[in-house]
């Protein structure tokens, strides 16, 4: 208790250095390697400031979201997109503007406008993205190959025509043991098909548009995949997530992003793997997800953190940060400079730039787990589409995020 | 006369000096925050909001329109159903078992034990494997010609599951409790139902269940508030899915506070929980009292 007590003491007393504290969460021991060296970089370049790199392993967004909530939240922290509607609703974070105005060398247009967009509200920049992600289509050269198939598939159709011939009883046990592509009950995989069929999760002014033809036939057709037993989920074949499952050759086809690639070089390597873009539906479309860094309003090293946040998201920090590929560069001078827009693998990534969105619902969080739910029904219990989709809408009207 | 009253007035000063301490780090962590979250159950409570709404009952009366409350609380109560009678009595037959004079005795009490003092976490997690799809429990029930069935997303065994996970783990624990019940019994007692002749079970029935009541009344009390608390198995193993087919009341309040950051209506789950926890306590002791005799 005592020992409590003066910790809880220094770390107040610590808070009135000079020292610009940082948080993030971790999501690999290479990612770990890249921030330190990161910071290792701005060290050296500015040696007149001290950075302390603060790591929350889990639960991130709630010990954010207290530390904000009890004045206490670190001068620079992760923000995904994913959450920053509930974080921009408060008047809690830095407006960074000003800072981006006066600062020259930062070049703000410099960046791909829907990945900024994530992090503004009212044309206030409450976040710099660091990186980001996307989902493309992983298929195994193998499997493709002993299927007769050359290319991967271009529209709908196609993916459905070439998982059914990538389905298969290798063993001859009367059981599949290779499925053409592997899928989950979750909203995020759910959605690029939704933006493929030119659909929507919610309208320009934020009303729910879940209970539309154009939502209900994305839906039908992903569910389709698994009810024509041409697509598994990883529950059914005892594994963690769609990417083990594609790892270990039960599915030919999956959906991920770039994390995915260092996984199938050190993990699954005997998986010859190429990579495409998403199928076209009605349209080109997929889900981009992006990282900010963020500062909060209360902050008594204002200048010493922009300092900070503009080497981190610079066009010098950028690249020493996305140069190993775990994550894509949110600026175009940087993408150029690495060559990732030529890169065989990494092309993909960027190229989705073009027609990526970010996906983002203005509701209270709860309505993930209406939405979890809901795709759990259909999945599990074979509830009627259409009526769970009007369930949902009504479930969710009261969580609206207010103005 | 008056020397005595010093030293009880000394023997007090001292009493609380020792208990100043426990008693302090009781206030800060357990009571304070009890009286904390009865206060926040009657505000719209948003962390980072610099000002928070009050609501009045608001919050009480949006909790009975809430569907997934009520699921909640149908789960939470099917859950105890299933597991306080089968635990209790699970524990009660494993300790009589284990009173008798059998070889490998102390093996097998540990045995029993082992998952009582091993943490949730693991045990969920060992467990996750074992009923997944291609998991143990199916490779033996294929043995038998059952299908395979996932247990954990399958919305009719969901909770079932959870249910037998628990029985397993706890009931080791409640075995001791009824272990140091039963050594208590006077063993005149067997010796004389055994002169009148009376069976190993008539033993069982009409000697060893009755005096261990006290005992049964203790289990029965802490299961049912274990059973109504449950939280750390579903955090693991199923996160309240499939289809809410296993979201309880504990863990509707967690998911209320730190998932939707609605700390106002998690507070007032929680009070309602304990309201009902509350209730049922005092009709088990109105009812069952633990010493009728």
């Amino acid at each position: 208790m005592l020992a409590f007590s003066l910790a809880l003491i220094a770390s107040c007393i610590r808070d009135k250095e000079n020292t610009i504290r940082f948080s993030s969460w971790q999501s690999s021991p290479s990612e770990k390697r890249l921030t330190d060296s990161l910071l290792h970089c701005f060290a050296k370049k500015y040696p007149e400031y001290k950075v302390k790199f603060e790591l929350i392993p889990g639960n991130y967004s709630e010990k954010i979201q207290l530390m904000l909530g009890t004045h206490s939240a670190p001068q620079v922290f992760y923000i995904k997109d994913f959450v920053a509607p509930s974080y921009l609703r408060y008047d809690v974070l830095q407006p960074l503007n000003e800072y981006i105005d006066k600062d020259t060398s930062f070049d703000i247009d410099d960046f791909y406008p829907q990945f900024l967009d994530a992090f503004t509200k009212n044309g206030k920049i409450y976040g710099i993205p660091k990186d980001f992600g996307c989902f493309v289509l992983f298929y195994n050269t193998d499997m493709f190959k002993a299927a007769g198939i050359n290319d991967p598939p271009k529209d709908w159709e196609e993916l459905e025509e070439f998982s059914r011939k990538l389905t298969k009883d290798t063993n001859g046990d009367g059981k599949i043991e290779q499925y053409g592509i592997v899928v989950e009950p979750s909203i995020d995989k759910l959605m690029p098909f939704v933006f493929q069929n030119m659909g929507s999760f919610q309208d320009k002014d934020g009303n729910l548009t879940l209970n539309t033809p154009e939502f209900q036939e994305a839906l039908e057709y992903y569910y389709g995949l698994y009810k024509n037993n041409i697509a598994t989920i990883p529950t059914d074949v005892s594994m963690n997530n769609t990417e083990e499952v594609f790892g270990r050759k039960r599915a030919a086809m999956v959906i991920s992003g770039g994390w995915f690639v260092p996984q199938l070089k050190d993990q699954y390597t005997d998986v010859n793997y190429k990579v495409a873009f998403l199928p076209k539906g009605k349209q080109m479309a997929t889900i981009a997800f992006t990282v900010s860094y963020s500062s909060p309003k209360e902050n008594l090293l204002k200048e010493e953190t922009w300092k900070l946040l503009s080497y981190l998201t610079g066009k010098e920090g950028m690249k020493v940060w996305t140069s190993t590929g775990i994550a894509m560069p949110t600026r175009k001078s940087v993408a150029a400079q690495l060559d990732y827009i030529k890169h065989p693998e990494y092309k993909y990534f960027m190229g989705s730039v073009d027609f990526a969105r970010v996906f983002q619902v203005e509701y209270n969080e709860r309505w993930y787990s209406i939405t979890q739910s809901a795709m759990q029904a259909i999945f599990y219990e074979k509830a009627d589409i259409p009526q769970k989709l009007k369930e949902m809408e009504d479930d969710m009207k009261s969580l609206r995020i207010k103005k | 006369m008056k020397r005595n009253s010093s030293t009880k007035k000394e023997q007090q000063f001292w009493a609380y000096t020792f208990l100043f301490f426990p008693l302090m780090l009781l206030a800060i962590f357990v009571f304070i925050p009890i009286l904390f979250s009865l206060v926040i159950s009657f505000f719209d409570w948003e962390l980072m909001a610099s000002q928070q709404n009050f609501l009045g009952i608001n919050n009480f009366i949006e909790i009975f329109g809430d569907k997934i409350f009520y699921k909640a609380m149908l789960n939470t109560v099917l859950y105890t159903i299933g597991v306080v009678p089968i635990q209790t009595m699970l524990a009660l037959f494993l300790a009589f078992v284990m009173n008798q004079k059998i070889r490998g005795r102390t093996f097998f009490r540990t045995a029993f034990y082992i998952p009582a003092v091993t943490s949730s976490v693991v045990t969920s997690i060992i467990f996750v494997a074992i009923y997944s799809k291609e998991g143990l429990l199916n490779s033996i029930l294929g043995i038998f010609g059952f299908a395979a069935n996932d247990w954990l997303t399958n919305p009719h065994t969901a909770l079932i599951s959870i249910m037998m996970l628990n029985i397993w783990t706890t009931s080791g624990y409640f075995m001791v409790s009824f272990l140091a019940g039963l050594q208590n019994i006077p063993n005149s007692l067997y010796e004389a139902a055994k002169l009148e002749g009376a069976t190993k079970r008539q033993q069982f029935w009409h000697i060893t269940v009755p005096m261990v009541r006290p005992v049964t009344y203790f289990v029965v009390v802490m299961s049912l508030i274990g059973c109504f608390q449950v939280f750390d198995q579903v955090f693991v193993m199923s996160d309240g899915g499939p289809n809410n087919a296993t979201t309880t009341m504990s863990y509707y309040v967690y998911q209320n506070a730190f998932r939707y950051f609605r700390l106002g209506y998690g507070a007032a789950t929680a009070i309602v929980l304990a309201g009902i926890i509350m209730i049922v306590t005092v009709i088990q002791k109105k009812y069952f009292p633990p010493n009728p005799y």
